[in-house]
């Protein structure tokens, strides 16, 4: 059975190849549906065909030319959505083999890199305060990039850039299509803004960003007023500047196109509904770390959460004769997986996003945490299925499990909310995707896993361990401190340590020219988890760490 | 275990509700009473009713409700008020340009920040919240009083009139010195250029005032900008506007008065103002108040004509002054700055008192409601175990508008509460250290952000 899907999935790739996936139907059936909009189907049967669903019903008639799945013990979801990520983006760029080679240099090549990827415009706004900016613009085509994601049952995304005040408007796509139109569901979706800062210029600081952002509304908003008087008659008139950037924000103090601001603290969100309220925003937060704190005032002012379920837990040992943790860090990671029950619990809309942790896995297994502390298994459903629709305005095409609506659906095997469970299809815009089961355990003999790139061989691989003095260049404050890599063929593991604390190395690997690896640090009382991917150039690598909070330039010196 | 932790949670939230619900009648009985307005009466009591000093007399009595502490032996002042902090601002200099009036402090109160608990310890209830010292003309600022436990829309005192930082000298000069490869030093770069952005700040304010007038007269069709950094100049001309000025050296704080007259507003204060004692005639003249530090000196250039007199000098030509902090940490031991101007020129008790009470209320523009103790003022009061001018002095009570937020003896109870929650907090498994092991220590947070116990020695510019 399973062989011959395996075959008719290769046959539907072959076939399909520069011609329409349409025409092909599939039925699902003897499964358990969780529609989400409507009460679950115990037993039931679904029909998918071009890219539709077009039926669902305890007794569904099969087509003579469905391709059937037998459902027994499996659960049809409708496709889970990840409500705020970087799916689609290109990874941050690492500096080329032969930049910063011996002799050093590389950090700053790395940074110059950086600013020269910010693309060329005419706003008369500097880089990451260009409110016109849209993300659709730099997803890039392909479905394989998706494929760690879809087979974590992800069959959307709302996407935005990792950089600047204004991250860029967001698009959302479905994680399948070749080209970046047929992924696309929905584009503007929303503005984006962080409380982030353009260091080295206005707004350097948290006072100017704020001060920036009250400016432009105010400007966007005389703009919207000269444009119409213009309009209406511009004799007499010095006509108004074409301004891009301003027009962009139009339909933001309008309150026509909702903002999404991130702020997880208590601060930031308090910051984020009090510039709402002021200018009257279609507001909605994104982290919501403490937003459980603000249930009355998101309900008053109808704010939905887009709540990350990246929990902060301790990742860093400290030394014994550091300072305690503060109680506020202890409370809070304590508290974080109690938020989404709360918000539910008081009536807030919310939808769950994977708030940049390292690992998509951590999504479902938060969100399980979230149902062990106070949100029942069908609201942690609906807050990465229909909610997120919901907020995004395309609740009356996708999110749940209806006729006509786009075949957007996960199946699993086992209980979603248990230990043990298989996601075994993922039709993303009716196209099937069966997730290979995963290799017997993340190996850790030899041979066990893979390297990246389809299967780097072990003995072409640099030998990159030792010991390593690093300078890792972040903004206002250089951290230095110690890498130590231990390799085992591809692998890599060991500890880096800062001023931050001891990092455990996650997924270390050996690339061709370089090594790549995973971490968290605590950092103002959060968990801040980062990847950093290196070049490796004789005794000395140039990379870059890459987190939340941005892409900043690293470098390493082997200590011999 | 889990319910003993509940019950401690449970035990702190009551505590913290009792507080805060608490706007019956308090009646502080039997006290030395420093009232830093009509002098210091003994054996006295208050009655404290909606937060208002109610009456002050001998052998009050209140309702069987009201909340009795009894201060035989105790000394009660009114709340220490500091003109010059950055405590609980989450940034402090937006140092990218020399006119940053756009932005406002406002905004970045942050209620968690512990300093706040530490100034109730140490009997410090209202504070004027500045913008750094790295522009010409820096931010708004806020005043605020401490209402520890309460969200940062409680802060701000409703009424007070609004403030801006300015600052002259070093600071402001050397405020790109940290610049990055490619990046150009900020004007200005040295104290004329400070005085000519300042000057030509407000001509454009000027100009941008009369283009709105021109507007509501009817006079243009168009309307202007909405300009967040010129509205608050505006509002300095038309006297609606503090201007709170940090410098050190009198001739430049004689140019910021020169260009106050010139323009036509008065400046609210001369902060740090070390060498005030050298023009105290003129700045008594214009006006305007002064706010330094009781005793520090030589800890930059331009404080070597610093001495401990000044405050004394400044009292004695009649200039309203304040002794502040401008530090987390010294924020706490204001009562001792104000004993130093006895000791240094023999400033009068109630005078020395006033330097950190009535005085700086004056200077913030909320002496109408607070700063001294006198019938139908806030509640804003200390008890101290004894004269607040002693060494071995300490607050027992804090209280802002009669409601209790800082109480020694509830202190050491939380203490131990705390402690406990601590306990069972580590123990989760979020907030255990993965694997066992050591590194090196972490440098605090805490400090490693806000170290600015030398006074104006913040980090300027770049992210903050």
């Amino acid at each position: 059975m399973k062989l011959k899907l395996v075959l008719y999935a290769f046959a539907a790739i072959g076939m399909l190849s520069g011609i329409s996936l349409f025409g092909q139907s599939y039925a699902v059936t003897n499964a358990k549906i969780v529609t989400v909009s409507g009460a679950t189907i115990e037993r039931g049967t679904v029909v998918v065909r071009n890219g539709l669903i077009e039926s669902v019903a305890a007794d569904a008639k099969v087509p003579a030319d469905a391709q059937v799945f037998d459902g027994t013990g499996l659960t049809v979801y409708p496709g889970f959505v990840d409500a705020l990520s970087n799916l689609g983006l290109a990874p941050r760029p690492t500096p080329a083999p032969g930049q910063g080679g011996p002799g050093g240099g590389g950090g700053a090549a790395a940074a110059a890199a950086a600013a020269a990827q910010a693309q060329p415009s005419n706003s008369n706004y500097p880089a990451g305060l260009r409110p016109e900016e849209a993300t659709i613009d730099d997803v890039r085509s392909g479905e394989a990039q998706f494929e760690a994601v879809r087979n974590a049952g992800f069959t959307t995304a709302l996407s935005t850039g990792r950089t600047g005040i204004f991250t860029g408007q967001s698009v959302l796509i479905d994680l399948a299509g070749e080209n970046v139109s047929d992924m696309t569901l929905r584009t503007p979706v929303a503005m984006h803004i962080a409380f982030a800062t353009i260091p080295g210029r206005y707004p350097g600081s948290l006072l100017g960003t704020f001060s920036a952002l009250r400016q432009m509304f105010n400007d966007a908003k005389r703009h919207d007023q000269l444009l119409k008087m213009y309009a209406t008659d511009p004799r007499g008139m010095v006509r108004p500047a074409a301004d891009k950037s301003l027009e962009a924000l139009i339909p933001v103090v309008n309150g026509e196109m909702p903002v999404i601001f991130v702020a997880n603290r208590e601060n930031e969100i308090v910051r984020a509904l009090d510039l709402a309220k002021e200018y009257n925003l279609k507001a909605i937060i994104a982290g919501g770390q403490e937003s459980a704190k603000f249930t009355q005032r998101l309900k008053s002012q109808n704010v939905p959460v887009l709540l990350s379920l990246n929990f902060p837990k301790r990742t860093a040992s400290a030394s014994p004769d550091a300072d305690p943790e503060p109680m506020d860090t202890l409370r809070f990671r304590a508290e974080t997986p109690k938020v989404a029950g709360k918000l539910a619990a008081a009536g807030v809309k919310f939808a769950f996003q994977s708030g940049g942790a390292a690992s998509i896995n951590d999504f479902v297994a938060n969100a399980v945490k979230a149902t062990e502390n106070g949100l029942s298994k069908d609201a942690a459903v609906r807050a990465m299925t229909l909610s997120p629709a919901e907020i995004f305005g395309v609740s009356d095409r996708t999110g749940s499990i209806e006729r006509g609506k786009i075949a957007n659906l996960t199946v699993v095997k086992g209980d979603l909310f248990g230990m043990q469970k298989t996601v075994t299809h993922v039709f993303v815009d009716g196209k099937l995707f069966e997730p290979k089961p995963p290799e017997a355990t993340a190996g850790r003999g030899p041979g066990g896993r893979r390297g990246e790139g389809g299967g780097a061989n072990p003995s072409a691989l640099p030998n990159v361990a030792g010991t390593y003095s690093i300078n890792i260049q972040a903004p206002g404050q250089a951290l230095t401190g110690t890498l130590n890599l231990t390799q085992q063929g591809g692998q890599l593991t060991g500890t880096m340590v800062t001023e931050l604390g001891t990092t455990q190395l996650k997924d270390g690997r050996v690339t061709q020219n370089g090594f790549s690896f995973a971490g968290s640090v605590v950092f103002g009382g959060q968990a801040i988890d980062f990847t950093v991917q290196a070049t490796i150039a004789g005794n000395q690598f140039t990379g870059t760490v890459d987190s939340p909070q941005g892409a900043i330039p690293i470098t390493g010196t082997k200590t011999p | 275990m889990k319910a003993i932790l509940s019950l401690i949670v449970l035990t702190l939230a009551t505590t913290v509700t009792s507080f805060a619900q608490n706007r019956g009648d308090v009646l502080i009985k039997n006290a030395t009473i420093m009232t830093a307005a009509r002098g210091t009466l003994e054996g006295t009591d208050i009655l404290i009713r909606d937060g208002k000093i109610s009456r002050i007399g001998k052998g009050l009595s209140a309702g069987a409700n009201a909340k009795i502490i009894d201060a035989t032996g105790k000394v009660v002042t009114p709340g220490i008020i500091d003109a010059h902090s950055h405590t609980m601002l989450s940034a402090i200099n937006e140092g990218s340009l020399a006119v940053t009036s756009m932005t406002d402090v406002r905004e970045m109160l942050d209620p968690s920040d512990v300093s706040i608990y530490r100034a109730l310890a140490g009997g410090v209830t209202s504070a004027l919240l500045l913008h750094g010292s790295a522009n010409p003309i820096g931010g708004q600022s806020a005043t605020v009083k401490f209402k520890w436990g309460r969200p940062a829309a409680d802060y701000p005192i409703p009424g007070a009139l609004p403030g801006i930082k300015f600052a002259l000298g070093e600071n402001v000069k050397q405020s790109s010195r940290s610049i990055q490869p490619g990046q150009t030093f900020r004007y200005p770069r040295t104290r004329m250029g400070t005085v000519e952005v300042i000057r030509d700040a407000f001509r454009r304010a000027r100009d941008y005032k009369q283009e709105w007038d021109d507007f509501r007269a009817k006079k243009t069709k168009v309307p202007p900008r909405v300009n967040e950094e010129l509205q608050p100049l505006v509002e300095v001309l038309e006297g609606k506007r503090m201007v709170h000025c940090h410098g050190y050296r009198s001739d430049e704080h004689l140019n910021i008065l020169k260009i106050a007259d010139e323009f036509g507003f008065k400046i609210g204060t001369l902060q740090h103002a070390l060498e005030a004692y050298k023009f105290a005639p003129e700045i008594a003249k214009h006006g305007a108040g002064v706010s330094i530090f009781a005793d520090s000196w030589s800890y930059k250039l331009e404080a070597y004509d610093s001495i401990p007199y000044n405050a004394y000098l400044l009292w004695k030509n009649g200039v309203l002054v304040s002794i502040n902090s401008d530090s987390d940490e010294r924020m706490r031991r204001l009562n001792l700055d104000a004993a130093k101007t006895m000791k240094y020129g023999g400033v009068p008790e109630e005078d020395a008192l006033k330097m950190i009470t009535i005085n700086p209320a004056k200077q913030l523009g909320i002496d109408k409601h607070t700063g001294s103790i006198e019938q139908g003022k806030d509640a804003d009061i200390v008890v101290w175990n004894m004269h607040p001018f002693s060494p071995y002095s300490h607050a027992e009570i804090t209280m802002i508008e009669g409601e209790v937020f800082f109480d020694r003896a509830q202190d050491k109870i939380n203490r131990t509460l705390i402690a406990k929650e601590r306990e069972e907090l580590e123990k989760l498994d979020v907030n255990r250290a993965p694997g066992a092991g050591g590194s090196q220590p972490a440098r605090p947070a805490e400090r490693r952000i806000k170290e600015r116990d030398e006074a104006d020695l913040e980090r300027i510019g770049g992210n903050r």
